[in-house]
């Protein structure tokens, strides 16, 4: 028995050390973006007012691309942060509504090469979005707090090709929560009344029917050397029904920003010209 | 190639089409709302349709009020005019938390205190008892009277103190054999500052109340009620266990009206004056398409025997007093001096 598990080991031991040696180099780039958002935005929160609100939207966002290790030809993960400030006014134009709100995702994306320069990919995402809105003209009901966790789909579809002697990265990433958990008070309640202790009902489970949250960017970077130049567009309807409160928060924006890809390397290893390079995005 | 270049182009219009197809269905509309006479007023009547908390307590028929006042909003030639009628719809409510916002005015339901007698004049008592020499903190002020009983002025509870202000003033009364609190034409603030004060009043947790709210539109779609407690002020702040009366008066109201009706379940509290205004909504905000803003009672908050003191907390028993003209032209406070009378003598 004692001869037995010793063969054992030393076969598994093997197996390891001759995969180690002939384990090829990869090389995974980071693709990041930093951008800075601006347009319209829609609002309506009937927790606060009955009235449709309208202004405009401005975003700071983070987004970061990197294939993935175990399988770097066909996965790749996404993680991306952003923080949003509105300022919106009814309709009459005396009175203002304010949102802030921080939003973070991470996914997993399976990727296929289906054509010359055009990557689709789809997967799990993980989203985390916090925010309140702010009616200054209410009394004892001025904030709405908005807090949401689910899971849904990602996508991506990243087009490469040359613009005369430019080379461009076309994408469209739309991504959409499936089911989850967010909060919502009851039709009546005040935060007074959470707050001395009131916690029965705030979680609510999502889905399509009570909370809808689908963004869209559209983006083109344009590769100029070592960083390229991303503009686009980002759309997100964000809307939500329970307890008899309907919630609809609607943005249009331009984005521009910096985008590029990176590698952490150790420069007392020297990179094998074997290395296989496995980018995200561009090509 | 050419197959492929067909698949692409397919998988891209279902993609969009799915889109399309999931935003239609995810979006819950909010109706854009016109900014009519009518619609203006046909909006303020479904806020408190499906907001209001005390139709039912109060038997008022909403509907029979719609009727009543949407004809004379229908015949409105101005923005004034309209404000009046709006504002005599919300007067059927009978409740001073209810106001309607304008750019030029903002409507009081005010039969809650104007029928009713003041009994209070600020200037007497800081004049023939306090003789002007009362310490302050904040909107507080505080005298030991003559008759060795503190008298504590709390004119709002807008405005919080610490612990250690409210420490500071009982320690000004260390020798006085009794506390007269003075909530009269009080007309509330924030329950916390409340429960500041009552926290140095008891000695274990007790149950304030009970606080509900609307659970949909209907009438009658109320939470199951949420009892409130008020702890004891934190060990090492000063705790009053002497006797305590509190003087009230039609125009005590809201918080200042949960503050009475809490102290009053106290062993060694009694409240004399005039019953209080009530308030025991808590109330809501919303808006009407052109702009204006209205207040509303939307959440009841009952009393710690489950009752609701919405029309206001009685004195105790045999403590009703009302000033009397001629005291107060004598330079008298009738109520306080009863006050004053039940402490040292125990009797009125």
């Amino acid at each position: 028995m004692k001869r037995s598990l010793l063969l054992l080991f030393s076969i598994l031991f093997t197996v390891i050390c001759v995969n180690a040696q002939t384990e090829e180099v990869v090389l995974r780039p980071v693709t990041a973006s930093y951008t800075v958002g601006s347009g319209s935005s829609h609002l309506a929160d009937t927790y606060l007012s009955p009235i449709n609100y309208n202004g405009w939207s401005t975003s700071l966002n983070y987004d970061r691309w990197q294939a993935m290790k175990f399988n770097p030809e066909a996965w790749v993960m996404n993680l991306s942060f952003g923080f949003d400030i509105d300022r919106v006014l009814n309709q009459s134009g005396n009175a203002v509504m304010w949102s802030a709100g921080v939003r973070a995702s991470w996914g997993m994306l399976h990727r296929w090469n289906v054509a010359k320069g055009l990557k689709l990919g789809i997967g799990p995402a993980v989203n985390l979005d916090l925010g309140c809105l702010y009616l200054d003209r209410n009394s004892n009901n001025p904030v709405a707090a908005k807090a949401a966790f689910t899971v849904g789909a990602s996508a991506y579809a990243a087009y490469n090709f040359r613009l005369r002697r430019l080379p461009v990265t076309l994408m469209w990433q739309p991504s959409l929560p499936v089911v989850g958990a967010f909060f919502s008070p009851d039709y009546g309640e005040l935060y007074y009344e959470i707050y001395l202790g009131n916690h029965g009902g705030l979680a609510h489970c999502a889905w399509w029917g009570n909370y809808f949250n689908l963004d869209n960017l559209v983006s083109a970077d344009f590769h100029f050397g070592a960083t390229s130049l991303r503009a686009g567009y980002r759309g997100r309807i964000l809307s939500s029904k329970v307890n008899h409160l309907v919630s609809n928060h609607f943005t249009h924006q331009f984005v521009i920003g910096l985008s590029g890809e990176w590698l952490s390397l150790n420069p007392r290893k020297v990179i094998s010209p074997k290395a296989k390079r496995y980018n995200a995005l561009f090509e | 190639m050419n197959r492929m270049k067909v698949s692409l182009r397919h998988i891209g219009i279902y993609l969009l089409a799915l889109a399309g197809i999931l935003s239609a269905a995810g979006c819950h509309e909010i109706e854009e709302q016109d900014n009519t006479i009518l619609n203006n007023f046909d909006m303020l009547w479904k806020v408190m349709d499906e907001h209001y908390c005390f139709f039912e307590y109060k038997n008022i028929d909403w509907n029979e009020v719609k009727v009543k006042y949407r004809k004379q909003a229908a015949e409105a030639r101005n923005a004034k005019q309209l404000f009046r009628i709006m504002s005599a719809m919300l007067d059927e409510l009978k409740d001073g938390h209810v106001n309607l916002s304008a750019p030029f005015e903002t409507s009081y339901y005010r039969a809650w205190w104007s029928d009713y007698p003041q009994n209070y004049n600020e200037r007497l008592v800081q004049e023939k008892y306090l003789f002007y020499h009362y310490s302050q903190f904040g909107a507080a002020y505080y005298y030991l009277l003559s008759s060795n009983i503190g008298y504590l002025r709390i004119p709002s509870f807008e405005y919080s103190l610490g612990a250690g202000n409210i420490d500071n003033i009982f320690a000004s009364f260390l020798v006085a054999d009794a506390l007269i609190i003075d909530i009269r034409d009080n007309g509330g603030g924030n329950m916390t500052n409340a429960d500041n004060w009552i926290s140095h009043f008891i000695g274990e947790e007790i149950c304030a109340g009970y606080i509900s709210h609307k659970t949909g539109p209907g009438h009658n779609e109320f939470s199951k009620p949420f009892e409130m407690k008020v702890k004891p002020v934190e060990k090492g702040h000063w705790l009053w266990g002497k006797p305590v009366v509190i003087l009230t008066n039609r125009s005590t109201f809201s918080a200042a009206n949960y503050f009475a009706t809490v102290m009053k379940t106290l062993p060694n509290v009694t409240i004399v004056g005039a019953t209080t205004g009530g308030g025991s909504g808590m109330p809501f905000s919303a808006e009407l398409p052109c702009g204006w803003g209205v207040r509303f009672s939307a959440c009841p908050v009952y009393a710690p025997d489950g009752t609701l003191t919405e029309f206001g907390v009685a004195p105790s028993p045999g403590c009703e007093v009302d000033m009397s003209p001629a005291d107060e032209f004598a330079g008298k406070d009738t109520i306080l001096d009863f006050a004053i009378r039940l402490l040292t003598t125990g009797s009125n």
